[in-house]
């Protein structure tokens, strides 16, 4: 908002200076290509300040970002197994940020922000927490997702803050709080969540293509379906239903496929002529029936889509 | 193969209709009713919070009490503000209506106010200060204010992002047209020492 309001100043400033020139160039070019220059210049200087504007927050290269390099490598890959591990168990994502800045923001306003961004713990439970470290300001919070502030409390953050991770930071024993923290935050975190298969986004939109498919099918049957020769009706559904699911999926490879196998259903049904009926159940057989997201593998990590709302608590040292 | 040729083209005319239709739900037709239920979404989680608050007071200024009675002056601000708060019946059209969305946010803002004095006044109290049950109340209310900034922060975004599409084009056409009872929305105003929650140093 602040920014936007900036970026309104310049350009009504800009314009108020270019009115003073208006007289001369409207003598050259005319008004209406004066006007259109000045509309440009202003997008253009909204859209440069915008951008500008923005947080810039570290790259999720995996679940310990030390930014600051605060961990040795063998600590940072420790640390690493053991939030993976907890992943497995409980299906919660938790990180550890080390910062190089704030960038002039409080510790709670940079800290929700990330997480979101990151979008660290599942989608559906929100359950994701950071444990985030900003040696130049000298502050630590733990970020707690919606999902987990029932259980990791602002109390317990508080605590575990206070006399787990500050006295080692006071001391100049940076990894020591770090593990210690992280050990603690574990700890109080165990048993929160049983890993259910989460159902991943590939898993997810098979699953509506399939629906997709389904639909446009039945409703190519009405429209297409006595068609001759079969070959066109079924051609028409195949396209309409890779056009259909791309258009709304966004999947080329899921759409082409999926038109394809329509349109053979739509030729074999015909065979049958009157017998036969819809499979429902023939196709998609492949559908495992929900996979693990990739974040859970241990290899790339990646967020799972889970949001925060300023749970947790803070300190400095 | 007349008839075949008709029915083809009856059948071609359908699905360009029926993509025509997504095509225009594509195009912003549903963003007023869209926004309009975030809108509402982050407005409750702003009440939420600020219930939450009001939850804790009374438990706070009784903890306060037992070791801090002379500082009376605070206290008394503190229930008052809480119970102005707690009292004010919000209109259900609060949100479109200027007035008791600023009174709402003044009795807040006040409540906001007489807390953080509060917890000025409580540093002088070391007792207080190494209470279990007072830490734990303070690390709350911390928590609290800042969910409190975030709900109000994405309060501020998904009206600003409504009121935008009102009185845009294409929306406000849209608006115009289908949507005649949507009025611009209130937004928080930020004053001065609102938006800080009390900031209480533990470490020294």
């Amino acid at each position: 908002m602040f920014f936007t309001a900036i970026a309104l100043f310049i350009s009504t400033h800009l314009n108020l200076t270019s009115r003073g020139g208006e007289v001369k160039i409207n003598v050259a070019h005319g008004n209406r290509d004066h006007r259109l220059a000045r509309w440009a210049w202003t997008i253009t200087l909204c859209m440069v300040v915008n951008v500008a504007a923005a947080v810039d927050f570290p790259p999720l290269t995996g679940r310990v970002v030390d930014e600051a390099n605060l961990l040795s490598p063998g600590t940072r890959t420790q640390l690493t197994e053991r939030l993976a591990q907890h992943e497995r168990e409980t299906s919660n994502q938790v990180v550890i940020v080390t910062l190089k800045s704030l960038q002039g923001l409080p510790i709670e306003d940079y800290g929700y922000q990330l997480g979101r961004a990151w979008g660290i713990g599942q989608e559906k439970r929100n359950n994701g927490v950071l444990l985030i470290m900003a040696p130049v300001e000298r502050k630590v919070r733990i970020e707690v997702g919606y999902g987990l502030e029932g259980t990791l409390t602002d109390v317990q953050s508080h605590a575990i803050i206070q006399s787990v991770i500050l006295p080692r930071f006071k001391a100049g024993k940076f990894e020591a709080g770090i593990v210690d923290g992280t050990d603690a935050i574990l700890g109080t975190l165990a048993g929160t969540y049983t890993p259910e298969p989460v159902k991943s986004a590939s898993a997810g939109k098979l699953e509506s293509a399939i629906a997709l498919g389904f639909f446009s099918l039945v409703f190519g049957q009405f429209l297409v379906g006595r068609l001759r020769p079969q070959a066109l009706g079924a051609g028409l559904i195949g396209v309409g239903t890779a056009a259909l699911i791309w258009f709304l999926l966004g999947t080329l490879g899921l759409a082409l496929g999926m038109g394809f196998a329509a349109a053979i259903i739509q030729l074999l049904m015909n065979m049958g002529h009157g017998g036969g009926g819809y499979h429902s159940g023939g196709f998609g057989g492949g559908y495992s029936g929900g996979s693990w997201g990739d974040s859970g593998s241990g290899g790339d990590f990646t967020g799972g889509g889970g949001s925060f709302g300023g749970g947790g608590s803070s300190g400095d040292w | 193969m007349n008839m075949t040729n008709k029915r083809f083209l009856f059948s071609l005319r359908l699905i360009i209709v029926v993509f025509a239709a997504l095509w225009i739900a594509g195009c912003g037709i549903n963003n007023v009713p869209t926004y309009d239920e975030q809108v509402k979404a982050s407005w409750s989680e702003v009440l939420n919070q600020y219930q939450r608050r009001a939850d804790l007071v009374p438990n706070l200024v009784n903890t306060v009490k037992g070791y801090a009675a002379q500082e009376k002056e605070v206290l008394t601000a503190v229930t008052e503000a809480r119970s102005k708060v707690a009292q004010t019946q919000l209109p259900p059209n609060i949100l479109t209506n200027k007035e008791a969305f600023r009174t709402f946010q003044e009795n807040q803002d006040q409540l906001t106010g007489a807390l953080s004095r509060l917890m000025v006044v409580v540093e002088r109290y070391p007792d207080l200060k190494s209470n279990q049950n007072f830490l734990a109340l303070q690390s709350q209310l911390e928590g609290t204010e800042n969910r409190i900034a975030v709900a109000r922060r994405d309060y501020i975004l998904a009206v600003q992002k409504y009121n935008t599409e009102l009185r845009t084009i294409p929306g406000r056409w849209w608006a115009a047209a289908l949507y005649p009872d949507a009025q611009v929305k209130e937004n928080f105003t930020a004053q001065a020492g609102a938006e800080t929650a009390p900031k209480v140093d533990f470490g020294k």
